[in-house]
């Protein structure tokens, strides 16, 4: 009547949801919306702190579930909320407020351990989500907290019941964690990093306004109020003098009286150039804003990306705005000459004004015109009005009228640099000369400890470029005629006021500067190292250990070993703390002196004290016993002796040395049983 | 299908691994792991996850992706290790009578300096039992087997399992042990017990239970149990000695299988079952009669337990290691 056990139903009493892994859940999901909360609607939010709030009465026993039905309503409702803010499910913002939502719906069904599951996965994704929205160094401290708060979860989770200590469960993710580290580098530097977007990548909406494509009196100060940066430049060799550092962003043909637009932009032929004196090196790293221009240092040499338009006008112009921090080599000139001439196309357009506007400039043109000889002395002519007209560079000039121009050279003559290159443009092209605006950055803050330039957004700048017949296009920059403190000092020297006190503050305290420069080079060696990384870095990494011609296939290789030698080492680490390990010193060392007299052919029995298996050796090897003997009643005394304080800890390193020096020679074992060496 | 399954690679791994041995030490070889349904969920999450930090070529993301790749395969390694180097010191089943639920008892020793978590035991159909196990120290789990019949109950597929620390991977470790659990017969029955034939003046016993009266002290023998040992006496600095009591006269009983004619075997067992447990219960001797033995007139746990096995596995083949091993 030989019977199988048959199965049992299980217990009937429902299991009590257990209150310290739905804490850590709920924290664990909480924090990974948090990472998330300036980007999602302040209605999910709500949502997120109601249902949080709710479950943890349910866990603590205070509130009833919620009904299915309640749930499913709810779901419904919010899921198109969701639709009716974003019109869509897709992309990264509607999406995380999407996870958001649904996973504050699942906490409300939380029960039991696979629900738990559901929600931190839900959570680890959130973490994702904040992880492609930005990557600043800044955030990093929140991220990594998030992951740990997250594994942590986990295994509160997995454990269950009345849960883990918090001390002992943080401290075991913890460590997970950091065992995992090399790996995560390994694959991190080793991965070979496919092109990636797979799918359309959307746009950084909340990205820095720059420059644009248009300029009016009063556009360009409204960004010098701005100590955002704009780009970082680092020079490979020489660095052009403080005078040189005009980077050149759009340029503006086309003038309507008050606002000075880019105009219709059909192509012209380029002027041929020839480049005079040294090229200058180097690359940089804009931050995204919602424009499509890549800055460059004065006259560039072609484009250093095929997704890049080299205009006419040696603009760099991208193909979609730049929603990421974008980095790229260039070579520029600062002197250039064209000896051919304008052609009429390319003269037409660089010499239009509005027929009816700004009349009195054009009746200075004409006068200065009259008295000047050639254009270089019509030029001259303007600059000396420039010079002795009375004008003032101020940040805060007068509201003009809309025949901007005159208005500014008869009545306010007071402006920035928009002001002086706009009137001095029109000035040129009434009196026949080609000319055009040209906006972008002058200057820069050196940063000694990245050794990189900062262009601020309070950079921002306008100049002329004119054109003389058998030199090509010069520029010319009237601001710097009015105040040519302006080219070598920063904006905070020349008018304190153009930034707020509390920026002033920070950008005057040599101590604060100090600090600033040190984070905004950690910030773009970051950028550049680490968020910028791609597949040539990972080859220059390889090259730099010694790989010639470092491939993909190099690439795999790196990685295999790399992952290979992280499991050797892994299983080695996690592995080796589970056999038995002698408690103290005495026990560790007793337990060599023991292996060591099982090599030599008798091993000590597991019931066996020290005097008893002395003992034996006397009875049975007679050989070993003039050296094992003493060593066992040794060891005999210390343990159970009256030996006690730095005496027991002296005679104890004592012990360790004599069973170091114990040879003894091995024998096949004469033991029948075969005792396993480790577990 | 999934009961198949794992009845299929149990007997593969039996196979593999050979009968045990008390102590039972989980070693590399006979520890087996695979991700659990979470496990395989995560991998998921994480292949996800590493589709768009690729498609955003977004470091951040990457880095995250591969280190919680990284945490799960040291969660796989850590889970492993939380089953290994576990000894099983012992293993034994609490016999019980048909209908209640009879125990298996596990020693489980942890020499390490590590805590194991959440170590659990199981027999297919059995509610599964766990313990953490603290650093060098040992834990005792029970099971419950619920029984039915009396006879001779096979103990096969006892099985250590655990999924922590993530609950991504279960490792899990089949033991072979030679484990039967004895089901009495129910004690029930109508019959009054029979008379009593005799009854046995004091003997010296040792032990000892309630009634007895205290004899002396004796030199301790080998093969005397530790708990007859007057320790107390040791202590404080005495040799070894044993405390001897005299037992107080008890009545003799005979229950004879033979004597009960009018009922079928298993009534008769179970009438006998009855009977014993009756008798022990008055702290009377008795001897029991069965058609293929007899035992002798004596009391005591042992006794008892020797009478009743005897009826649970009357009338059954003598156990067959290869009804164990078929599963």
């Amino acid at each position: 009547m030989d019977s199988r056990l048959r199965a049992v139903p299980p217990p009937l009493h429902a299991e009590r949801e257990p209150l310290r892994p739905m804490l850590w859940t709920i924290a664990a999901f909480v924090a990974g919306a948090l990472l998330n909360v300036d980007r999602i609607p302040l209605w999910a939010t709500a949502v997120l702190i109601a249902c949080a709030a709710w479950q943890l009465s349910v866990a603590a026993h205070k509130l009833p579930a919620l009904p299915k039905p309640a749930q499913l309503i709810l779901t419904f409702v919010l899921v198109t909320c969701v639709v009716a803010t974003f019109h869509t499910l897709n992309g990264l913002p509607a999406g995380t407020v999407l996870l958001v939502v649904m996973g504050s719906i699942k906490l409300l069904e939380t029960r039991g351990r696979r629900d738990r599951y559901i929600v931190i996965g839900a959570a680890l994704f959130l973490l994702l989500a904040a992880c492609l929205d930005r990557q600043a160094l800044a955030r990093l401290p929140l991220y990594l907290g998030d992951a740990l708060l997250c594994c942590t979860a986990l295994l509160v989770s997995a454990y269950g019941g009345a849960g883990l200590e918090i001390r002992v469960a943080a401290k075991l993710a913890a460590r997970s964690l950091l065992l995992a580290l090399p790996l995560a580098l390994v694959f991190f530097l080793f991965f070979p990093r496919l092109p990636g977007g797979f799918w359309a990548l959307p746009a950084n909406d909340d990205a820095i306004t720059g420059l644009g494509e248009s300029m009016s009196p009063g556009s360009i100060s409204q960004l010098t109020a701005s100590y955002d940066p704009a780009f970082r430049v680092r020079f490979a060799g020489a660095i052009p003098p403080p005078q040189e550092r005009y980077w050149r962003g759009p340029v503006l043909h086309d003038f309507d009286g008050y606002t000075w637009r880019r105009g219709v932009v059909e192509a012209y032929r380029q002027p041929a150039l020839r480049y005079l004196g040294e090229p200058f090196r180097y690359s940089v790293t804009l931050v995204p804003d919602a424009n499509r221009w890549w800055f460059t240092l004065d006259t560039v040499v072609g484009s250093p990306d095929k997704h890049v338009f080299f205009s006419y006008d040696y603009d760099l112009i991208a193909r979609e705005p730049v929603t990421q921090l974008t980095t790229y080599d260039a070579l520029s000139y600062t002197h250039t000459e064209s000896s051919e001439p304008l052609s009429n196309f390319a003269r037409k357009i660089e010499s239009a004004l509005p027929p009816n506007r700004n009349p009195r400039t054009r009746e200075l043109a004409a006068r200065l015109r009259e008295r000047a000889a050639a254009d270089p002395d019509f030029v001259r002519a303007v600059i000396d009005f420039f010079r002795t007209g009375g004008f003032q560079y101020s940040l805060t000039p007068p509201m003009l009228d809309l025949d901007s121009v005159d208005d500014f050279l008869f009545h306010t003559r007071e402006g920035f640099c928009g002001h002086y290159a706009s009137a001095f443009v029109a000035l040129m092209r009434a009196g026949g000369v080609p000319a055009r605006v040209v906006t972008g950055y002058q200057g820069g803050e050196w940063n000694p400890i990245g050794g990189y330039f900062l262009i601020r957004q309070s950079d921002a700048h306008a100049w002329a470029e004119i054109w003389i017949e058998g030199r090509g296009w010069r520029r010319v920059d009237p601001t710097a005629i009015v105040a040519p403190e302006r080219l070598s000092r920063g904006i905070l020297d020349i008018l304190p006021n153009a930034v707020s006190g509390r920026t002033r503050l920070l950008y005057t305290t040599p101590l604060l500067v100090h600090l600033l420069q040190g984070w905004d080079a950690l910030n773009t060696a970051w950028n550049e190292r680490i968020v910028k990384f791609d597949v040539n870095m990972q080859l220059g990494i390889l090259e730099r250990l010694g790989v010639r011609s470092a491939d993909w296939t190099a690439l795999v290789a790196a990685l295999a070993s790399g992952l290979i030698g992280w499991l050797a080492w892994i299983a080695w680490h996690i592995g080796r703390s589970a056999g038995p390990r002698p408690a103290d010193r005495l026990a560790r060392a007793y337990a060599r002196l023991c292996r060591k007299l099982a090599r030599a052919g008798i091993a000590r029995d597991a019931h066996e004290g020290p005097r008893d298996y002395a003992a034996r050796i006397v009875r049975r090897r007679p050989d070993l016993a003039p050296r094992a003997q003493p060593l066992l009643a040794r060891y005999a005394h210390l343990r159970y002796g009256p030996v006690g304080g730095e005496v027991a800890a002296a005679a104890t390193a004592a012990f360790e040395r004599m069973v170091l020096r114990l040879h003894v020679a091995r024998r096949p074992r004469s033991t029948p049983l075969r005792r396993s060496k480790s577990l | 299908m999934k009961r198949f399954l794992r009845a299929r690679i149990a007997s593969w791994a039996r196979r593999r691994q050979g009968a045990d041995v008390l102590p039972v030490t989980m070693h590399y070889r006979r520890i087996y792991i695979l991700p659990t349904r979470a496990g395989w969920g995560f991998a998921f999450l994480l292949f996800c996850m590493f589709v768009a930090g690729l498609n955003y070529s977004n470091s951040t993301a990457l880095f995250l992706t591969f280190w919680l790749a990284g945490f799960v395969l040291v969660g796989l390694h850590r889970c492993h290790r939380n089953l290994l180097g576990i000894a099983l010191q012992g293993a034994t089943a609490v016999p019980t009578f048909a209908g209640g639920a009879g125990e298996l008892e596990l020693t489980l020793e942890n020499p390490a300096p590590l805590m194991r978590l959440r170590i659990e035991a199981d027999l297919p159909g059995v509610a599964p039992s766990v313990t953490d196990i603290a650093p060098r120290c040992a834990a005792r789990l029970s099971l419950a087997l619920p029984t039915t019949v009396r006879g001779r109950l096979l103990i096969d597929g006892l099985r250590l399992t655990t999924a922590l620390p993530f609950g991504l991977f279960r490792a899990w470790t089949w033991v072979y042990l030679p484990l039967e659990l004895i089901v009495y017969p129910r004690a029930r029955g109508f019959f009054p017990l029979p008379t009593v034939a005799g009854v046995t003046p004091g003997a010296k016993t040792r032990g000892g239970s309630g009634g007895d009266e205290w004899l002396g002290l004796r030199a301790f023998r080998d093969g005397d149990s530790p708990h007859q040992v007057a320790w107390k006496a040791y202590a404080r600095g005495a040799p070894l000695l044993v405390k001897e009591y005299c037992a107080a006269a008890a009545p003799e009983r005979y229950f004879d299988f033979e004597r009960l004619p009018n009922l079928d075997t298993e009534r008769r067992l179970e009438q006998l079952a009855a009977w014993i447990v009756d008798a022990e219960n008055r702290g009377e001797r008795y001897a029991l009669t069965l058609p293929g033995g007899k035992l002798a007139l004596d009391r005591g746990a042992q006794h008892r337990h020797r009478c009743l096995s005897a009826l649970a596995l009357h009338g059954l083949a003598p156990a067959r290691r290869a009804a164990a091993i078929a599963r």
